[in-house]
């Protein structure tokens, strides 16, 4: 009896004394491919940096020209109003046409034309109208700007009518308006930088955690060092299994530098939620992704393979588990599909935790859908290490 | 294109010098490695001239300077009297170049079929159709490749793939062919096969070729060579003269027991083998009495038995300069007995009937054999004979399609896990981390076998002073010589003690003395410690270190027995070995195939064949040959080797093979 409680807990040691030469290996390997180390250590600060600052979808200085017909005090007024940050004013057009030739090329977005007798028809009270040419080749930016502008040109015809009836601000009082009063919750600066940057680390996350154990398997098998492996006594989990651990404990530490080193002191990005948690999460998200990985590394032969094949997973699901597009605006098939996008999970997850400071109470069903996703890759990808080598 | 006769120096070809290549004091660095230091050469119209060395010695960036691929750092390289010392220069040279990089069909492309292969690297270099078609029916007929001209260059075998290899860098009757080890890695009769087209097409179209191996064996088909190491030159002429450099004689005895016999020996003598129950001694004395009576002293009251004194071979006269050169390290007294928990209750190794089927195509068909505890098993084939798959379903790699098999006690179906306890396992390919450090490297075994720190620590003291390792503990395994870093494998494979090592192909690409210096441990392991070794290899000369050999052919076993039961096999049903000298090898062999000796192959310059009846047939070739005003020089028996053992059996089994598809096919 005790002997067997002996060889027991010696089959323990012996287990985990594997798993820990195993991580231990992968470790001292990743560190010492220096092309590696430098993207990792680019793609976790730099990067994050570049995205948090660079990227804006809101309207920002888009380019207008103006055809001015009229030449009066109100047409002035108008064209006034169109400022920056929305719009840059960069000149008058003598023509129409010029215009049209402009923004075929390409070096302006908006054109607005103002008619002859624009302040004539103004003053007597006539209804009137202007145009305004957007180019709309980058939807989003065009939409806005064009919503912008309504907002402009809406609230100067209003300016107009309230001088003509009351000619003061008393008037104006009297007069039945709606305003709109919205309050922004999570981000009440708007900073767009936390969004992105945020974004901007988990996209990178989600590379490195499906790449990373991928081609480290997938160079075991082009070297032929994984046949030694092979008849040795490991198993397939044991053999697996460190390479997951290993990458997950150099991208919790990637990111923790990005987190706490380059997107707090820069852009102020919060963590209103337990920090423990969202390590826990971010370690769960790794391993579930590195299962994709190692899965692919399965029903491939070489790290170019493996790479592509990567790739091919990781652009939909980076695109369509909701960081650059909602969930809700996809398709019911597409949206079906990504209920097997770990990174569907993660995003609400993370988003959860840093900037709206909730817990587990709110988020468990992701981290079950995570959970479950994860083992069962994992699972399939040890059943699929034995088969591809008979 | 016509050859030029008188010297004009043109576009169209190149002048006609008696000397194709002249280096001169070339040397070339890598950063701050040395790769060549200072080497002379000149290769002379129509030679096959050989670079001999050992792995890392410099000869693939001689021979791709000379190629006009990769510039060098100091010295003077000319190929048909042009300087090759710039861009321009190296593309007027390389019109007239065929060059043949290392590394089996590297230069191929793995999806095109033969046929696809030959006519792209035919356009290439601008080969009208018609002589493309001509070149390539006869090249293909010569190769025997003919029948597989739509079989993609993937699916084919080794030696195949090398002899396609040939063909696509002489498509373009290049007047300079340089071949970067084409036999590397290549089974005896491929090679043999290889070496005898290569003698044909230079002679033919009056070719000169610069030709390098790792196989000390192949330099006596060179006509001349230059012997290298470290980037320098240690010796160079023609075999014979090289030969003439270390004077002295090969003794070959038995003497029991053999372990104390090699002490005693290693104590006077630097170059002592053991090879099977023989051991095979050097001596710098030429004459054969001097030599017995110093070895009879040295062996110290132990009586040699079975005696033979024969001129040393080429290999054993380039360990005696590696010798010279390298302060030999002694690994002596490392290998202590280890208490190992055996369990002598059979065989080590037991295989019945092993099936292995891939799709449709068998690979390995009803394998049976034993290894006893501390044998050194020996498994023979050529590229594909299905070795490889036999050790792969022994280890557990895969499964078997049928048959049975127990590993050191275990069954092999059910107590997978447990053989892996107990087994060590060292494969083709180098199968450590090259990224790891040596000490890790041995760390990570031992974790993985599950031994703990004092346990590890004791096995790496082993493990270096085993395999030599001192001072390498803390480089980078990829940065080791490929000698050191297959004795770094071998222990890691025996990190854990294991009973059983399988050892497929373990000394590809390892210099003689590498080799030497492996199978001493190997010998030691198995009579020391009682491990069983197998091994498979397709280095004939190891072979002989063997107790028992199988030779495989098509997935069979073919045949079975000691190296001397193989060698007297061979003898009983072949008769036994002629060696005929003559003044032109090549035609002489000519004269004799049409002749009826089919079974004549050239050995160097030598031409050997097998005869029942040695004085008729020596009576008979001497007739043949005087006949069409050849000379013969002498013609003597000779004791067989293992490599005409192979050869001879697997040209019969592919004679019968062919006959019986030709029977079947009418």
């Amino acid at each position: 009896m005790n002997g067997r409680t002996t060889s027991g807990s010696r089959r323990a040691v012996v287990w985990w004394g594997r798993l820990v030469v195993m991580t231990r290996k992968e470790l001292i390997q990743l560190f010492r491919d220096l092309p590696i180390v430098l993207f990792l250590t680019y793609s976790f600060t730099l990067a994050i940096l570049i995205s948090g600052n660079g990227l804006r979808s809101q309207l920002h200085n888009a380019s207008l020209v103006v055809y001015d017909g009229d030449r009066s005090f109100a047409s002035r007024d108008l064209i006034h109003r169109f400022h920056q940050p929305y719009f840059r004013f960069i000149g008058e057009l003598s023509h129409p046409d010029e215009g049209l030739r402009r923004m075929d090329r390409g070096s302006v977005m908006a054109i607005l034309e103002i008619p002859p007798r624009f302040h004539e028809q103004l003053a007597a009270g006539e209804p009137t109208a202007i145009q305004l040419l957007v180019d709309t080749t980058n939807a989003p930016q065009g939409f806005s700007a064009a919503g912008y502008a309504g907002r402009i040109v809406a609230e100067f015809g209003q300016d107009i009518s309230a001088t003509r009836i009351g000619g003061s601000h008393q008037g104006l009082a009297s007069l039945p308006i709606i305003t709109s009063e919205h309050r922004v919750w999570y981000n009440p600066d708007q900073n767009e930088a936390w969004f992105e940057s945020i974004s901007a680390l988990l996209r990178t996350i989600t590379i490195f955690a499906i790449l990373l154990p991928a081609t480290a398997m997938a160079r075991e098998k082009e070297r032929g060092t994984v046949e030694q492996l092979l008849v040795s006594p490991l198993t397939p989990l044991q053999i697996m299994l460190p390479k997951v651990l290993a990458m997950t404990l150099v991208i919790l530490g990637a990111t923790a530098v990005a987190l706490f080193g380059v997107m707090q002191p820069a852009f102020g990005v919060p963590v209103r939620g337990s920090v423990i948690l969202l390590f826990f999460m971010t370690a769960l998200f790794t391993f579930t992704t590195a299962g994709m990985g190692l899965f692919a590394s399965t029903i491939t032969r070489n790290q170019a393979q493996v790479g592509l094949l990567t790739l091919l997973v990781v652009a939909p699901m980076l695109m369509l588990s909701g960081i650059t597009t909602p969930m809700e605006a996809l398709p019911d098939w597409v949206n079906a599909l990504m209920l097997l996008s770990p990174l569907r999970y993660f995003i609400e997850i993370a988003y959860g935790i840093l900037l709206k400071g909730a817990g587990l109470d709110v988020l468990w069903s992701q981290a079950i859908a995570m959970a479950a996703l994860g083992g069962a890759l994992f699972g399939f990808g040890t059943w699929r290490f034995r088969r591809q080598f008979q | 294109m016509v050859a030029p006769t008188s010297p004009q120096p043109s576009a169209l070809g190149p002048q006609h010098t008696d000397t194709v290549i002249k280096v001169s004091s070339f040397v070339k660095r890598y950063k701050k490695n040395v790769a060549v230091d200072g080497i002379d050469l000149e290769v002379r119209h129509g030679e096959i001239y050989g670079l001999i060395g050992p792995d890392g010695a410099g000869k693939s960036s001689l021979m791709k300077a000379i190629a006009g691929v990769l510039t060098y750092d100091e010295g003077t390289v000319n190929v048909f009297g042009i300087l090759v010392d710039s861009e321009r220069a190296a593309e007027r040279v390389k019109q007239w170049i065929g060059f043949l990089p290392q590394g089996l069909g590297l230069n191929l492309y793995p999806d095109l079929s033969v046929e696809e292969n030959i006519d792209f690297f035919a356009r290439l270099r601008l080969v009208p159709e018609r002589d493309l078609l001509e070149r390539k029916t006869r090249l293909l007929a010569m190769t025997r490749l003919d029948k597989f001209r739509d079989r993609a260059m993937k699916h084919l075998s080794g030696g195949m793939k090398q002899k396609l290899g040939l063909i696509c860098t002489l498509i373009h009757e290049p007047k300079l062919a340089i071949l970067d080890e084409p036999t590397t890695g290549v089974d005896p009769v491929s090679r043999r096969d290889f070496w005898a087209i290569l003698a044909e097409l230079l002679q033919e179209k009056g070719m000169t070729a610069l030709v390098s191996t790792a196989y000390m064996d192949e330099a006596a088909r060179f006509h001349r060579l230059s012997f290298v190491s470290n980037g320098k030159e240690l010796a160079s002429g023609t075999p014979a003269e090289v030969r003439a450099l270390v004077p002295g004689s090969m003794v070959t005895f038995e003497a029991a027991p053999q372990l104390d016999a090699l002490a005693r020996l290693k104590r006077t003598y630097r170059q002592v083998e053991a090879l099977g129950p023989r051991l095979h001694v050097f001596t710098e004395s030429t004459d054969a009495e001097q030599a017995m009576s110093d070895i009879a002293t040295a062996l110290n009251g132990l009586a040699p038995s079975n005696v033979r004194v024969d001129e040393p071979e080429l290999e054993d006269v380039f360990v005696a300069l590696l010798l010279r050169q390298v302060e030999h390290q002694e690994a002596d007294g490392a290998l202590s007995v280890s208490a190992m928990n055996r369990d002598h209750d059979g065989p080590a190794i037991e295989a019945k009937g092993l099936i292995r089927d891939f799709g449709s195509f068998r690979a390995v068909d009803h394998v049976s054999f034993r290894v006893q505890p501390g044998e050194i098993f020996g498994l023979l084939g050529a590229n594909g004979a299905g070795k490889t798959t036999v050790i792969k379903m022994l280890t557990g790699i895969i499964p078997p399609t049928g048959g049975e098999g127990r590993v050191a006690g275990a069954d092999m179906k059910i107590a997978g896990n447990a053989i892996k306890e107990r087994i060590g396992y060292m494969s083709q390919a180098f199968s450590l981390y090259l990224d790891l450090t040596v000490v890790e490297n041995i760390w990570l075994f031992a974790g993985i076998y599950g031994l703990d720190s004092r346990a590890t620590e004791e096995r790496l003291q082993w493990i270096v002073a085993m395999a030599g390792l001192h001072g390498y503990e803390s480089n980078l395994t990829g940065r080791l010589p490929m000698g050191v870093r297959q004795r770094l494998a071998l222990g890691c494979a025996l990190v854990h003690r294991p009973r059983v090592l399988f050892l497929d192909e373990p000394t590809s690409g390892v210099d003689p003395i590498g080799r030497r210096r492996f199978w001493d441990i190997l010998s030691r392991l198995a009579r020391e410690e009682e491990v069983s070794i197998l091994v498979t290899t397709h280095y004939m000369t190891e072979a002989e270190h063997c107790d028992h050999l199988a030779l495989m052919y098509a997935g069979r076993i073919v045949a079975e027995g000691s190296p001397s039961d193989m060698k007297s096999q061979v003898e009983q049903e072949a008769g036994r070995l002629l060696e005929i000298e003559t003044d032109i090898p090549g035609r002489a062999l000519r004269r004799l195939k049409e002749a009826g000796f089919s079974e004549a192959a050239l050995y160097g310059t030598k031409i050997h064949l097998l005869s029942r009846h040695h004085v008729q047939d020596e009576a008979r070739l001497r007739t043949v040959l005087s006949s069409d005003g050849m000379g013969v020089k002498a013609v003597g028996g000779r004791p067989l080797s293992l490599e005409d053992v192979f050869v001879h059996r697997v040209m019969t089994l592919e004679q019968q093979e062919a006959a019986t598809k030709r029977g079947a096919g009418v």
